[in-house]
């Protein structure tokens, strides 16, 4: 049983007598024993393996043949899917640099000394693990097959049965799946006579997506009144220039659908999923909630490797596994 | 209690084991007899430069291999069988473009046990990132991060790192298009971060694409570099394990 430490100072509750020494048991022979059974299985094990399953040896590299699918190896196969459906930048680096952060820093989120030593060490712990995972995979599997506009195909099936020219309405149009609002979405809102939107020309109205892809950033120098416009700074290397905050214009619509979009979802699925265990009462603390979110990051971490390897055909299109063209 | 037994004279076998086992050039090597008193078996471990990262003792619930599955443990037998199975690679293999997958072919064919070598080191290598894993997983839902061993749960972070750089840079030395096109793809997404992607690609490869640079400097981070790191971090991470008394138990 865990015994709170503060409650054993307050002379709440008997602290544990200290351990016997009859619980304890050599390392020598006890361990030592079991550690040589284990590396002789192992080995074993791994010999028979390599006996009789060959590794893989392609043709000979050759940058001028890609094969489709290019695959990275099987552990960065989730990065390579998230690169299908969030800026580069965001998979690739920063999505894997904070979760690498954030996994480290773990044991300094998460300080209380309860509930270690045991499996699942809060009374919870079961339920959360479970509830998490399939949270987190439902979740995931299906932010996947949305972006691949499998919901398009399955109610425009069903609805052709009933009228055979029917279409995905326009008015749903930016919900064909997340780049359809940057690419498929077409609005416009007029602009009074007199007023001046941005330095360009205009039509007297303002259209998504052509009007937003260029938004002029707050102090870039190249926009606003006289005073806020200055030299682009050719004296810095150039690599520096590429870090200074000049002619700075923002694709609104690619900004949503790269960035925002994904970002609010990997910030906001989390943060439901700890907002749905609390009111399930199952949430106490930091530990339940340390938990939830490490199920969570273990079970997309798993969904996304098998789609990208299982399921993610030539041009990377979504296909079964049995659909994946094997390369040579 | 009386002695029962009788001593007896000296037969063949206890001559040759006093022969063999008392003489001057074994007790060179092994200063004591086999240790089966609970003094010497503590001995045995804490004087043994190969032992010693262990503790004397341990808890008896903790040699139930339902409590940590040996996950650890057979982690660093992944990596001392892949330090064994990849020097036998390292004698036939030349990091250059012209000779990388010839070499891995006459591996293949003309090498006895060639084959052999090079699937015992693609299978473990395999194996060891997914024991990382577990390995991780079985530390979380244990609570074992929690004080006093908050800081070799970072160790064991970049050791998972570690895992997965040796096994990226591994991946490109037989250099088959199933090489060269992961190692493009996983280069690229480093290429992409937002402030000095493209440098660090470039620093890492040594070029715009994967050539001959890459090759050596993914074979000598392979071969050296990133064992050498991981070596110091594994130490580290043992000897945590035992200054931070063992395995965690509950309070």
């Amino acid at each position: 049983m865990a015994v709170d430490a503060q409650a054993v100072a307050r002379g709440d509750v008997a602290a544990r007598p200290r351990r016997e020494r009859e619980q304890e048991l050599l390392v020598w022979p006890d361990l030592v024993f079991i550690e040589f059974i284990a590396a002789v299985v192992f080995t074993v094990t791994f010999f028979v393996l390599s006996v009789a399953l060959n590794a893989p040896l392609l043709n000979r590299a050759n940058l001028n043949i890609t094969p489709n699918p290019s695959k990275a190896p099987w552990y960065f196969m989730n990065l390579q899917e998230l690169l299908l459906h969030m800026h580069p930048a965001l998979a690739g680096v920063i999505v894997p640099t904070i979760a690498l952060l954030l996994l480290a820093a773990l044991p300094y989120l998460d300080r209380k000394a309860e509930g270690q030593g045991v499996y699942f060490g809060t009374p919870n712990a079961v339920k959360i693990t479970l509830f998490s995972a399939a949270f987190a995979a439902v979740f995931t599997a299906g932010l996947i097959l949305y972006d691949q506009g499998r919901h398009v195909n399955v109610v425009t099936n069903i609805a052709q049965h009933v009228d055979k020219d029917w279409e995905w309405p326009t008015v749903l149009a930016p919900f064909q799946n997340v780049r359809a609002i940057q690419t498929g979405w077409e609005w416009e809102i007029p602009v009074p006579e007199g007023v001046q939107v941005g330095s360009g020309e205009h039509d007297g109205e303002l259209n998504w997506p052509q009007d937003f892809e260029h938004v002029p950033m707050p102090f870039n120098g190249t926009s606003g009144p006289d005073w806020m416009q200055w030299d682009k700074p050719d004296f810095l290397p150039g690599w520096m220039q590429a870090l200074y905050w000049y002619d700075l214009n923002l694709n609104l619509p690619a900004f949503v659908v790269e960035l925002l979009i994904p970002v609010a979802l990997m910030v906001g699925l989390p943060a439901a999923l700890l907002y749905l265990l609390r009111r399930l009462g199952w949430l106490y603390g930091v530990h339940d909630a340390a938990i939830a979110l490490f199920t969570g990051f273990i079970s997309v971490y798993v969904v996304l490797t098998i789609i990208g390897a299982g399921f993610r055909g030539a041009g990377q299109d979504l296909v079964l596994p049995w659909d994946v063209p094997r390369i040579d | 209690m009386a002695v029962t037994e009788q001593p007896r004279g000296p037969r063949l076998g206890s001559w040759l084991y006093d022969k063999l086992f008392h003489n001057y050039v074994w007790r060179s090597v092994f200063r004591s007899g086999y240790p089966d008193t609970p003094r010497n078996q503590m001995l045995a471990i804490a004087t043994n430069v190969f032992l010693h990262l262990h503790p004397t003792r341990l808890h008896k619930t903790h040699v139930k291999i339902t409590h940590t599955y040996c996950l650890g443990g057979i982690t660093f037998f992944f990596f001392l069988a892949l330090t064994v199975t990849g020097v036998m690679l390292m004698f036939y293999y030349v990091p250059g473009v012209d000779r990388a997958y010839s070499d891995i072919a006459a591996l293949e064919t003309n090498v006895r046990f060639g084959m052999l070598m090079r699937n015992l080191h693609r299978w473990m290598a395999h194996g060891m990132v997914i024991t990382v894993f577990l390995h991780m997983m079985r530390v979380f839902y244990t609570g074992a991060y929690k004080p006093p061993r908050e800081f070799n749960w970072v160790v064991g972070v970049i050791l998972l790192v570690l895992t997965l750089l040796l096994s990226f840079t591994g991946y490109l030395l037989p250099w088959d298009q199933l090489a060269i096109w992961a190692v493009t793809v996983g280069t690229n997404m480093i290429g992409s971060a937002p402030l000095l992607g493209g440098e660090t690609r470039y620093f890492l490869i040594g070029g715009f694409e994967v050539g001959d640079a890459a090759l050596i400097r993914f074979y000598t981070l392979h071969v050296i570099g990133l064992p050498l790191l991981a070596a110091i971090f594994m130490a580290v991470h043992f000897w945590r394990v035992r200054r931070d008394g063992g395995l965690a138990r509950p309070l």
